[in-house]
Parts: C-alpha cells; sequence; structure tokens
C-alpha cells in the first residue's frame, strides 16, 4: 500500500505538478573570451585579453563621465553606444579593424576607429560624411569621425 | 610719392622682412591638408583633382543624409537637446501656418510652393490687408526665379508675370538687375552709357536710394564702355563715397579691370590695412586679378602687399573657392619664382605647397626654371619626389626638363650620385608602361639624357641596360654618348661590343671609334678579329677595307 502510494505521487508520473530542473554548475567565465582553439584564428590585442584586464592592459572602448558618483544617464549613453557601433559596423561594411571608440567631449561625440584599405577614399569620406550628418540629426548633437587606415588588421595572437 | 624717395632695394629688403615675419594665416598649420580631411596618409589628398574629388564626396554623402532625414522624419522628431537645435531637425516641405497672414506667404515663399504663395497673395489683397513691400519683393523673385509653375519644371520664367505684379513698384533690386542687363541691349559705349544714367535718373526720380549692389552694377557694366570708363567710374567712387557706401572688394575689382595696369598702386593704398565683409557675389575675384596685375606688371612688392591684405581680419574668406584659391596662389607663386631669390622662393614653397595649392606642371616648371637661374640644382632630387606625389609625373615635357637639367652640367659626386638614382627612379617610370599604366613614352632625349646621367655617377652597368633600351625601341644614340662611353670604359672586351653596337646603329664615326679602341686598349688577337667580323656587316665597303687594313697591320 505505502510503496503504491510512493509511486503515485512521483512527480514525474504526476502531470500537474512542476519541478526544478538543475545540473551540475559550470563554475566559469565566458564573457567576451575567445577560447584556445587550433592556432590558426587570428586575434586582435583587443579580442586576446580577457575583460578583467581592462584598466590593467586594455583601456575602455566607451568614455563617458556618466559612470562618475552622482551623474545620471549611463544608461542612455550605453544604449546610444550600442546603436552607434552596429551602425558603423553596418555602414562600413568589413572596412573595421577592430572595435571603435567612442568619447564624449562636451556635447560632442566623437567615433575613432581603425579601418581597413579595403575601400577608394573617395568612398570612404561618402560615407564618413553620410555618417556625421546621420547621427548628428538621430542625437541631437555634433557627430565627428576620426578614422585612421590599415592595409590589414593587426593581429597578435593566433589561438 | 613714398616710394621713390627711398632706394628701391631698402624697400624690397624691408618688404621681405615683414613678410617672413607673418605667417600666411595665422591658423594654418603647412604641414598639415584641409581640416576638412582625415588626418591618415591614405585619405590625404595629394593633388588638386584629389582635393576636389574627397571633398565633394564628403560633401554628397552629407546630403545623401539630409535626404534620408527629410524623407523619414519620423524618426527624428525625438528633441533631448536643450536648448533646442532647429537646423538638425527634419526640414519640413509642407506649409505650418494655415490662416490668411503675410507669415503664411512668407512660409510658402521660403518653401518655394509658387502656386501656393501666389493664392495666398491674391486672398490677402482680397481680403484687403496690405502686404509689405518686402514680402512683395520675395514674392517677385520666386515667379522670376520659377516662372508661372512650381519649381521641379523646367520652363523659362514668364515675363508677362513680372510686369502684372511690379506695376508701380519699384525696387533697388530690381534697377540693379536691370543696370547688370544695360550692358547687353545697346552696342555703342556711350549708348550703353547714357542707358544707365538714364536708369539712374529713374531711380532718382522714384526716390529709390542706391545702395552698394547698385554702384558695383555701375561699375561693372562700366568695364564693357571702353574709353568712357576711366572718368566716369573714378565719378562713381567719389559718388559712392560722397554718399557714405563704403566700396567693397568686388567695386575695387572691377575699377582694376577698368584700369588695368595703372590701377593697381591706387588700389592698394586705398584697401591697405582694411577687413572686409562678403557683400557682393564678385568679391572673390578681387584677389585673383590684383595678382594677375602683380605679375603682369611684375610688381613684387605690390604682390606682397595684396598677400598680407590676406591676412588683415577676415579676408581670407574672399578668397573664394578652391578653384580660385589655385588661381591666386598659382600666379603668387609663379611671380615669386620669377622675382625673388631662391631661398625665399623655397621657404613660400614649404608653406604654400600642399597645404594651401598644388601647382600645375607649368608652376612645377617655373620653380625648375628658378632652381637653374640661381644655380640650386642639387634641389632637384627632391623636387622629383615632390612631383611623382602631386602626380605630375606622366606630363612628359616636364620630366624631359628636369632629365635635361640633371644631365646639362657637372657637379660634385655626391651630387651626381643623388641624380643617378634620380634618372633610375625615372626610368622605372618609362618601362612601367608595358604594364598597361598610362606611362611616358620614350624619347631619344630623354634616353640621352638618362644615360648621361647614369655615366658622370660612374653606374656603367645600367647604362649599358640603357644602350640595348635604344636597341629595342628603335633609336639611335648620338655620337657624344658613344664617346663618353668610351671614357669611362676600362675592359676591352667592353670596348670591342661597344664598336659592334655602333657599326649595329650604323653611326658614321664608327672607324675612329675602331681607331681609338685598338689604340687605347690592350686586345687579344680574337678580339680584334672577331671585332673586324662584325664590322664588316653593315660598313660601306670603303670604310670596310680601310678597317681590314687597320686590323691586319697590328
Amino acid at each position: 500500500m505505502n510503496t503504491l502510494a510512493r509511486v503515485g505521487t512521483s512527480i514525474c508520473t504526476n502531470p500537474e505538478t512542476r519541478a526544478l530542473h538543475v545540473t551540475a554548475s559550470c563554475c566559469k567565465n565566458r564573457a567576451a573570451r575567445i577560447r584556445v582553439g587550433k592556432g590558426d584564428r587570428p586575434l586582435t590585442y583587443e579580442q586576446a585579453l580577457h575583460p578583467h584586464h581592462i584598466g590593467h592592459r586594455k583601456g575602455w572602448l566607451s568614455q563617458h563621465t556618466s559612470n562618475l558618483m552622482g551623474e545620471n544617464g549611463a544608461a542612455d549613453r550605453t544604449v546610444e553606444d550600442v546603436f552607434v557601433r552596429r551602425f558603423i559596423f553596418g555602414t562600413f561594411h568589413n572596412c573595421l579593424a577592430n572595435e571603435i571608440v567612442i568619447k564624449r567631449r562636451g556635447n560632442m561625440l566623437v567615433v575613432c576607429a581603425l579601418m581597413l584599405q579595403r575601400l577608394p577614399p573617395q568612398k570612404f569620406y561618402f560615407l564618413i560624411g553620410y555618417t556625421e550628418t546621420l547621427l548628428s540629426h538621430f542625437y541631437k548633437c555634433p557627430v565627428k569621425m576620426e578614422v585612421q587606415t590599415l592595409g590589414d588588421k593587426a593581429v597578435y595572437k593566433y589561438l | 610719392m613714398l616710394l621713390s624717395s627711398l632706394p628701391l632695394s631698402n624697400l624690397i629688403t624691408e618688404l621681405a622682412i615683414v613678410t617672413k615675419q607673418r605667417h600666411i594665416h595665422s591658423f594654418q598649420d603647412s604641414t598639415a591638408a584641409h581640416y576638412m580631411f582625415q588626418d591618415d596618409p591614405y585619405l590625404t589628398p595629394r593633388t588638386s583633382a584629389e582635393f576636389k574629388l574627397y571633398s565633394l564626396s564628403q560633401e554628397s554623402g552629407r546630403l545623401a543624409a539630409k535626404h534620408i532625414v527629410n524623407t523619414n522624419p519620423k524618426f527624428f522628431q525625438k528633441d533631448f537637446a536643450e536648448p533646442h537645435i532647429p537646423c538638425l531637425m527634419p526640414e519640413t516641405m509642407e506649409p505650418r501656418i494655415e490662416d490668411v497672414s503675410e507669415a503664411a506667404l512668407l512660409e510658402r515663399i521660403m518653401l518655394r510652393k509658387v502656386k501656393a504663395a501666389v493664392d495666398m497673395y491674391d486672398q490677402l489683397l482680397q481680403a484687403g490687408t496690405t502686404v509689405s513691400t518686402d514680402a512683395t519683393n520675395d514674392l517677385l523673385d520666386l515667379i522670376c526665379l520659377y516662372g508661372d509653375h512650381d519649381p521641379l519644371q523646367d520652363d523659362k520664367p514668364e515675363v508677362e508675370d513680372v510686369v502684372r505684379y511690379s506695376s508701380g513698384i519699384s525696387d533697388v533690386h530690381i534697377f540693379n538687375a536691370l543696370i547688370s542687363a544695360a550692358t547687353e541691349v545697346r552696342e555703342k559705349y556711350n549708348e550703353k552709357w547714357d542707358l544707365i544714367v538714364e536708369l539712374l535718373k529713374q531711380m532718382n526720380e522714384q526716390k529709390v536710394k542706391p545702395n552698394l549692389l547698385t554702384f558695383n552694377a555701375v561699375l561693372k557694366a562700366l568695364r564693357r564702355c571702353g574709353s568712357l570708363a576711366r572718368a566716369q567710374s573714378l565719378h562713381t567712387l567719389s559718388e559712392m563715397k560722397a554718399l557714405g557706401i563704403t566700396p567693397s572688394l568686388a567695386s575695387f575689382h572691377h575699377v582694376l579691370g577698368i584700369f588695368y595696369k595703372t590701377g593697381n598702386y591706387l588700389m592698394l593704398t586705398e584697401v591697405a590695412g582694411r577687413s572686409f565683409v562678403p557683400q557682393d557675389p564678385d568679391d572673390v575675384y578681387f584677389f585673383s586679378t590684383a595678382m594677375r596685375i602683380c605679375l603682369e606688371t611684375k610688381d613684387l612688392e605690390s604682390a606682397y602687399r595684396v598677400h598680407n591684405l590676406l591676412n588683415v581680419g577676415e579676408n581670407w574668406r574672399l578668397l573664394g573657392d578652391s578653384f580660385q584659391q589655385s588661381i591666386y596662389y598659382g600666379r603668387f607663386f609663379n611671380l615669386l619664382c620669377m622675382m625673388e631669390h631662391i631661398d625665399v622662393v623655397l621657404k613660400w614653397y614649404n608653406e604654400l605647397i600642399p597645404s594651401l595649392f598644388y601647382p600645375n606642371p607649368q608652376g612645377m616648371k617655373d620653380l625648375l626654371q628658378a632652381l637653374d637661374t640661381d644655380n640650386r640644382l642639387d634641389m632637384i632630387p627632391q623636387i622629383w619626389k615632390d612631383i611623382r606625389r602631386m602626380g605630375h609625373d606622366n606630363k612628359s615635357d616636364l620630366v624631359e626638363e628636369l632629365l635635361s637639367l640633371m644631365a646639362r652640367d657637372r657637379h660634385s659626386p655626391e651630387v651626381q650620385e643623388s641624380f643617378a638614382a634620380c634618372a633610375l627612379d625615372v626610368r622605372s617610370l618609362y618601362k612601367q608602361g608595358q604594364v598597361a599604366k598610362v606611362a611616358l613614352e620614350w624619347t631619344t632625349a630623354s634616353m640621352t639624357n638618362i644615360t648621361t646621367i647614369l655615366l658622370a655617377a660612374q653606374k656603367t652597368k645600367q647604362a649599358w641596360d640603357m644602350l640595348n633600351i635604344f636597341k629595342t625601341k628603335n633609336r639611335v644614340p648620338s655620337e657624344e654618348l658613344i664617346d663618353e662611353f668610351l671614357v669611362r670604359i676600362k675592359d676591352g672586351q667592353q670596348a670591342v661590343e661597344l664598336v659592334q653596337i655602333s657599326a649595329s646603329f650604323c653611326l658614321p664615326s664608327t672607324p675612329n671609334l675602331a681607331q681609338r679602341v685598338l689604340q687605347e686598349f690592350e686586345l687579344s688577337e680574337e678580339q680584334r678579329y672577331g671585332g673586324g667580323g662584325q664590322k664588316s656587316i653593315c660598313i660601306p665597303g670603303s670604310y670596310l677595307l680601310f678597317i681590314h687594313v687597320l686590323v691586319f697591320s697590328f
């Protein structure tokens, strides 16, 4: 009788109960880390160093004052940053050599980018003029781009 | 006059010192390109064509973005700028003010809605409200520009509409336009002037006050009036002063056009030290005209004075667009190359180029001429690097001039070395023609010069290669060239080869050459016979006999 009762109340047979499924935990950080592989994948310095090196061996990709004590607007700045990064990534298709750096100086937004020399210079200038004007109108503040070009991506390591 | 009381040399040195102390513009960096470009070697323009291309493509990118902003205004409406920035909001194309008022009329005029503006004007008149003269003038301008139809159509403006709306209204703008048109309507000089005087009298009757543009229109019309012009233009200027209207640079430009060469001193005393504001579209031509007159009269001091005028206040804005600027600086540099000592020329060269303008091939030729005059031909390799960077290395006359200057005289060994390196660089340009690049064609002069330069620097091996090029391009080297080779050659085998080459070109001096070779060099029997055999191929019979005699006698 007891055995039967226990079987009847088991979770898997009873359709009206819910439970929590738990697996063994994987106590590892996986954020912004490219794992060691075969040795044929080229990485830039930015990609090769892990996030805990920020402030020690890496700089910041986005510079603004809203993370200081008593300042507002950190979330808004972050959302703007994400939009600007995606916008530039799409506009300068396949030309970015590295992550862009966004600096806010006063009212101005300065986008510093490293580009590859995949397009002729007049096309670069067209896209730069287009980006600056469109982002200025979107964010209602002056947006300037500072572009440097490279022949190839600067490889730091192969993993 | 003050100028005649001082010895001229003192004055020139004084002016030169004063001008050396000043910079072109206080904010200009002579080592960088224009600030609108990105600071990167790949993205910096090197020629004037690239300058124009990059600046225009940047501008067209901006226009494309504005178009997208204006066609999708709903994404750009969120206004979080404190205070409000109107120029960053999307432009509205439809008029917003709906009621019948003058503000609505002005808005429609600004949006270039011709039919709507005309309807609004009629409604205003019917409602009895008087429309101000400014608004009426704007409406008239709109109709003159677009005719009876809205823009986006290509019809010419209808004159009847202008007449219909302008009865009884007279305005200084209309008179200005009529004065400008007066020169087209009449043929003879005095008839033109009479028409202008009549128009001015009408203006007076209608109590319309002339403004700066009226006088500028009169002066511009006077340029087409020939001999009448000089006296009348001075009268016009004095009337301007009597009315208290300060002449703008355009007035001076027209007067310079009338007085041509003699007008320069007069103008410079008037304009010296004054800061001008753009008031007339013709203002931008003043500087290039003034510099042209300085160039034609070979007047260096006036040129410096004109250039110093650029430093005063906001005058740099009046230099015009990049085309006008290039004309101005081109003429200035031309004058400097002609008249100034080479050190001063090179100082100006470093300041002006390439940050302010890109000289054309003629300008580079003037610079080479100046180097030649002052015996500074050792600077040529550096100038060649600049020529390459500016993209003038495909201009054959410039390159040949450069080569002939290098090949002409003898210089010290280091200079000859640098010349030889430069000549090899030039040679690579000619050779590249095979790789489907627009390149230079070999000429006899260029080949001879390159060979001479290489020989002078003891680069005999490359000089031999040049002789082979002579062969492949079917050109004949001169006898002096072969003689020079003979002077440099140390080896008997090479001497024999030289004679063979000379024979293959059928040069008349080959027998003498052969004789000299036989005398000056130690030759083995085989070389002598081998040489003789080759020689017999193309030499005429009498020479053949002579040579055989020579060969067998040694």
